[in-house]
């Protein structure tokens, strides 16, 4: 009677129990991995998407150019893993007087429907202004624009 | 009833086995997975990152002409756009090959590019770039590392092949392969075993320009020279389709006591060099009194060389140790790449002479620049390369990149 006991009471319900946990188990481990790929992708495109700011900047700031505008079709996808992506970004000063007011772009990736962002720093001259605006990834128009007016003030933001 | 149980907990025990050995392969799976991931992640952040230090001057743009330490850091010359490198900010990065060297008597420490004996490139850590801070302006710190290397595509490299008269062959040699028929224009500079004890050296100088054959060898021959009594030095630029490459070649009779040149100011108008008696740099034996004269020359736009003039302190007499004039400050007046030749004798005896080379500008004797740190033990090192001029004189860029957050992806 007692072995009964020991394997319809206590051994039946650790197996039901392992049943379920096996698909958990599972589950976690794919939820892991999802959300590292997705960070990693972009975190990616976030940090292509500064490098390419603060390589429109410094084309722009060249002592050459006195007013223009670009406006860059960043090569970055426009979903990743079926999502579309939405990007914003802030201008600071740099607080530290060795910097010599050098300002600080901030941009803030928000993967659409989840909760995956990545955030990348750009550091740009103290002559550019960032205008608010949002990148989105999936928009057909999605774009830097970049534009230098005669007091050598640059104009950065996201386009489409 | 016994039986059963067994098969039971046999079957519990498998299957937690299972569980395990699942979660732990699976596990490994993914970390394969994502560390490849990062992996390229690393790549497309090396490549990006050793753009935006070519194709960006930095803060303030002449940083690299001047004592100012900069706000943003990039080494595109400001004067040009592309892949064209300022070859005085690449001059203000500490050097991650040299040995630091010191110069007590002004308290200063050097970050050193030195190639071989006479051809010195010391610039004060006061006055240089340091990784730490590129790190920083870049905006990687904590979470990368770096080393860029900058290396001479164009080798030229000079060889003796005669004494009398003295025959030099200057072998040219592209990214593996001879380059014929290029231009090689050269300055030859001797300095003669003249004048009595305390005179100033006096140095001939021999301009001209030669054609390299197929194998990309050149003949030079110069009766002038006679190599028991002259020291002499042969700079070359060789140019080809746009390729510029420079070389030279030193025959120094006098290596004990001799002329060292340390960067010491870069100013607006050009750059200041300390002259230094070899004695209380680097110590040796049989010291004495030496006299110098300095001349500088540059590359002119139709590639031959010119000698340009210095004002106060191009020629002097240098003590040693505690006696009363050591060194002596010289102004370069422009921020033209070039080389500064001193010649240099025992003040005592015209025929112990020498001269010793210092590049303006990191292109002029092309010396290479290795800048970051040492990427041999990192785990995983992302490389790239670019094709750049630096002051004309063609070079590759290569940046190699690595992660600093370690590779641990859970937990």
């Amino acid at each position: 009677m007692a072995h009964i006991t020991i394997e319809y009471v206590i051994m039946l319900p650790i197996l039901i129990m392992q049943i379920i946990l096996f698909p958990l188990t599972a589950s976690w481990l794919m939820n892991i991995w999802v959300d590292s790929r997705r960070n990693l992708a972009l975190q990616e495109v976030a940090s292509h998407l500064g490098s390419i700011i603060q390589q429109v900047y410094f084309t722009l700031n060249h002592e050459t150019i006195t007013v223009g505008s670009i406006t860059q079709k960043p090569d970055v996808p426009p979903l990743i893993e079926n999502y579309p992506y939405i990007g914003n970004a802030t201008l600071k000063t740099v607080l530290d007087p060795t910097m010599n007011s050098s300002k600080v772009l901030t941009i803030t990736l928000k993967l659409k429907g989840t909760r995956t962002t990545a955030t990348t720093t750009v550091l740009l001259g103290p002559n550019v202004v960032w205008r608010e605006s949002t990148f989105i990834s999936n928009s057909s128009n999605a774009c830097i624009i970049a534009q230098k007016f005669a007091n050598k003030t640059i104009l950065l933001a996201f386009g489409g | 009833m016994a039986g059963s149980t067994i098969d039971h907990l046999i079957a519990m025990t498998v299957f937690l086995g299972a569980i395990l050995i699942f979660v732990g392969l699976f596990n490994q799976t993914i970390q394969t997975a994502i560390l490849y991931q990062r992996n390229k992640y690393i790549a497309t952040k090396c490549s990006d990152l050793l753009d935006n230090i070519l194709l960006n001057p930095g803060i303030p743009t002449n940083w690299g002409r001047s004592n100012v330490i900069p706000t943003s850091f990039g080494l595109q010359d400001p004067e040009f756009t592309q892949y064209r490198l300022s070859p005085f900010s690449l001059l203000r990065l500490v050097s991650a090959s040299g040995t630091p060297v010191t110069y007590p008597k002004l308290g200063l420490v050097c970050s050193n590019t030195t190639i071989g004996f006479g051809n010195f490139l010391l610039v004060p850590y006061t006055k240089a770039i340091n990784y730490s801070l590129a790190t920083r302006l870049l905006g990687v710190n904590g979470s990368y590392g770096f080393q860029l290397t900058i290396t001479p595509i164009v080798t030229v490299s000079i060889t003796k092949v005669g004494s009398n008269p003295v025959t030099l062959s200057v072998n040219v040699k592209g990214a593996g392969f001879p380059l014929s028929n290029a231009v090689v224009s050269y300055c030859l500079i001797i300095v003669k075993p003249t004048g009595g004890e305390g005179q100033y050296p006096s140095f001939t100088t021999n301009y001209g320009t030669a054609y390299t054959n197929a194998e990309g060898s050149a003949i030079l021959s110069f009766s002038t020279i006679n190599e028991a009594q002259d020291s002499y030095v042969l700079i070359v630029y060789v140019h080809h389709g746009g390729l510029i490459g420079t070389g030279y070649y030193e025959h120094i009779l006098n290596k004990e006591n001799y002329i060292v040149p340390f960067i010491y100011d870069f100013g607006n108008e050009g750059g200041q060099v300390l002259l230094a008696h070899s004695w209380d740099v680097h110590g040796g034996d049989h010291p004495a009194a030496i006299t110098y004269n300095a001349t500088f020359v540059i590359l002119t736009e139709d590639f031959t060389l010119r000698e340009m003039p210095l004002g106060a302190g191009r020629v002097g007499l240098l003590n040693y140790g505690n006696d009363p004039h050591t060194y002596e400050i010289i102004t370069i007046p422009t921020y033209n790449p070039g080389i500064l030749v001193v010649t240099y004798r025992k003040s005592a005896n015209p025929k112990d002479s020498g001269v010793v080379l210092m590049p303006w500008g990191i292109s002029s004797l092309a010396f290479p620049v290795v800048f970051g740190e040492d990427p041999s033990s990192k785990t995983w090192v992302a490389t790239d390369i670019r094709q750049v001029l630096v002051g004309n004189v063609a070079y590759q860029a290569k940046l190699a990149l690595w992660s600093l957050e370690g590779y641990q992806v859970i937990g």
